[in-house]
């Protein structure tokens, strides 16, 4: 009886043609492929969402504003001419202030990544003013900077500053060691090194730790913006929100949505730019 | 105890039948009225701690705001039944929108009576800015535009031909700080925040808010439009205590008809509220120098509120096409000059 069973299982089939089977190709897959308009349609689909509800009353009005009343209160805006001064005083302050922020930052991050003492120095004092609520600061900020742009720039410096020096020393700490030793047996020397070398090795690492300093610096705008601003995208939305004006709040919360896609949009062309060794 | 699903099914029907059969006006009914710690809000504090919100047939519990607008949308989202506070830019959206409604007035700027002050930072003081008639180009700090601060300032300076520019900072802390250290130059604040200011030497008073806005209705009641047309019972009853507040705040404070000994017992039940952080004799001064009239029987000055809607329509602020009926129910109390 055992012996039977045992036997059953033939590895190959004794009678003549061998029977092959398929092997399905099982790679691909995990690959992201452009897909542009995907996007466009969660977009749609979203805003019709929005319009449909708030024009049959499934959505009252105190809940969201009608998507067309917005694009309307955004048109107004452009035609009085206002969109410009407002959007012209939020992006000096958000270039001012950001371009103080990251470029203080790589040179910290840098520096940190290259030298032992100032990391020992230096790493524990961003660690503790990282997690400070930059907002937390803003009145201390008047007293230091004065009401007008000073205390504007400062605050966004301070807030992209830190996530900055975090990412840049990170990546810098992340540069291919073995490069590293064989740039030097190859006799180059430490500013060639650090030039030629590390640099480049920690620009893809510094780039993407800019996109999340500059989404920060657009979030601070808003803050700076509370104190003693009148004109700015973020006083614009303080205004409207104290106003309760939603379609008001909207339009200014879409134009910060379109100054972070064009922001990132930028960084990326600068990755494409300065990472092109990559590929 | 473990419950069948039928006997769960009956608790909860015989809960909802309990709910049913209690009348429209319970019995100490749960109520929450927003306040600020201000001593504007005395009234709602007063009824509370004297028991005339509980005899009125409400069981209040007070939450507390740190400014108006954010009070307003509380309002509006049904997480509070009451409150008192500025007619904003804020408030008369929501009231546009059908979510509040302005069912009474609370203070109210009146002539011969301490109101609020207009104010000076000692280096624009210096430089000359010692009466409204210097508000032209002025910085002049506001909370947010279409405050009560953006009105009295555009309104003080209109009267004087000037146009000041509004400096907004979003907190009365922050306003303060910026006038003491120079920042701005004017603001106007109610009188128990006004004088001890004076007093430090950093600001000076240069007006009186009332000399430019006469019977200025400065803050009003207000109540979610559910409550003001689907439950005219409780919005009554709210009305009922806080007024028994007000005209005890009014007698002994304002018109100082019940003798000394009687301020000096309201002012310990408002210390409860008001500058509680300080000791009793520090803050004492300061609630009785804040001391102005609050319209009694929440009386409405429907002159004021017309007028703080032109202004807001004239500014821009709000949509224009907003009539007074839209923003203000005046059925439950009595109205003054129409």
């Amino acid at each position: 009886m055992p012996e039977t069973t045992l036997s059953s299982p033939s590895p190959a089939s004794p009678s003549g043609a061998e029977t092959r089977q398929e092997v399905r190709f099982r790679g691909g897959g995990f690959a992201p492929k452009s897909r542009r308009w995907v996007a466009f349609v969660v977009f749609a689909v979203i805003i019709a969402v929005a319009e449909w509800g708030t024009r049959t009353g499934w959505i009252s009005a105190l809940t969201l504003p009608r998507p067309s009343d917005v694009l309307q209160t955004l048109i107004d805006l452009y035609a009085s001419g206002m969109l410009f001064k407002h959007l012209g005083l939020s992006l000096t302050r958000l270039v001012v202030g950001a371009a103080l922020g990251a470029s203080l930052g790589i040179a910290v991050g840098v520096t940190i990544g290259l030298f032992s003492y100032v990391r020992a120095g230096l790493v524990p004092l961003v660690a503790a003013l990282f997690p400070i609520p930059k907002i937390a600061l803003l009145p201390l900020f008047v007293i230091w900077f004065g009401i007008d742009e000073a205390s504007k720039y400062a605050l966004i410096a301070f807030g992209t500053f830190t996530p900055t020096v975090v990412a840049t020393y990170g990546a810098v700490d992340n540069v291919d060691r073995s490069l590293i030793r064989m740039g030097q047996s190859f006799g180059l020397s430490w500013l060639s090194i650090v030039r030629k070398i590390v640099l480049p090795g920690a620009m893809p690492g510094i780039l993407s730790g800019l996109r999340i300093s500059l989404a920060i610096a657009i979030i601070l705008l808003v803050a700076a913006e509370m104190l003693g601003a009148q004109y700015g995208i973020g006083a614009y939305i303080l205004e409207a929100g104290s106003l309760y004006d939603l379609e008001r709040l909207f339009a200014g919360v879409l134009i910060l949505s379109l100054l972070g896609v064009l922001l990132s949009t930028t960084i990326g062309m600068i990755e494409r730019r300065l990472l092109g060794w990559r590929s | 105890m473990k419950l069948s699903r039928r006997e769960t099914l009956g608790l909860i029907g015989g809960a909802a039948a309990l709910g049913l059969a209690s009348p429209a006006i319970a019995q100490n009914r749960k109520t929450v009225v927003g306040a600020m710690n201000l001593t504007s809000h005395s009234g709602s504090f007063i009824a509370l701690e004297r028991g005339y919100f509980e005899k009125a047939g409400l069981d209040v519990e007070l939450k507390f705001f740190q400014a108006a607008q954010p009070m307003a949308v509380a309002i509006a989202s049904g997480d509070v039944d009451f409150g008192v506070t500025a007619m904003s830019g804020g408030l008369i959206s929501l009231a546009q929108k059908g979510a509040v409604k302005v069912i009474g007035g609370a203070l109210a700027e009146e002539p011969g009576i301490d109101g609020q002050k207009l104010l000076a930072s000692d280096a624009a003081f210096q430089a000359g800015l010692t009466s409204a008639a210097g508000l032209d180009g002025k910085r002049f700090g506001v909370t947010t535009a279409g405050s009560s601060f953006h009105y009295m300032g555009s309104k003080i300076a209109a009267a004087e031909g000037g146009i000041p520019q509004f400096v907004p900072l979003q907190k009365v802390g922050a306003v303060i700080g910026a006038l003491k250290s120079g920042q701005i130059d004017a603001w106007s604040i109610v009188p128990h925040i006004a004088k001890p200011l004076a007093a430090s030497g950093a600001v000076h008073i240069i007006g009186n808010v009332s000399d430019f806005l006469p019977n200025y209705q400065v803050t009003t009641v207000f109540t979610s439009e559910k409550n003001a047309s689907g439950d005219k019972g409780l919005t009554e009853a709210f009305l009922k205590g806080f007024s028994d507040g007000v005209a005890d705040y009014d007698d002994t404070m304002v018109d100082r008809t019940n003798g000394d000994e009687a301020v000096d017992e309201m002012v310990k039940l408002i210390h409860n509220y008001v500058y509680a952080d300080r000791p009793l004799e520090k803050a004492a001064p300061s609630i009785i120098n804040g001391s102005m009239r609050l319209n009694r029987g929440a009386a409405l000055n429907m002159a004021s509120l017309g007028d703080q809607l032109a202004w807001f329509q004239a500014e821009g602020l709000v949509d224009s096409a907003i009539t007074l009926d839209t923003i203000v129910d005046a059925s439950f109390v009595e109205t003054i000059d129409g």
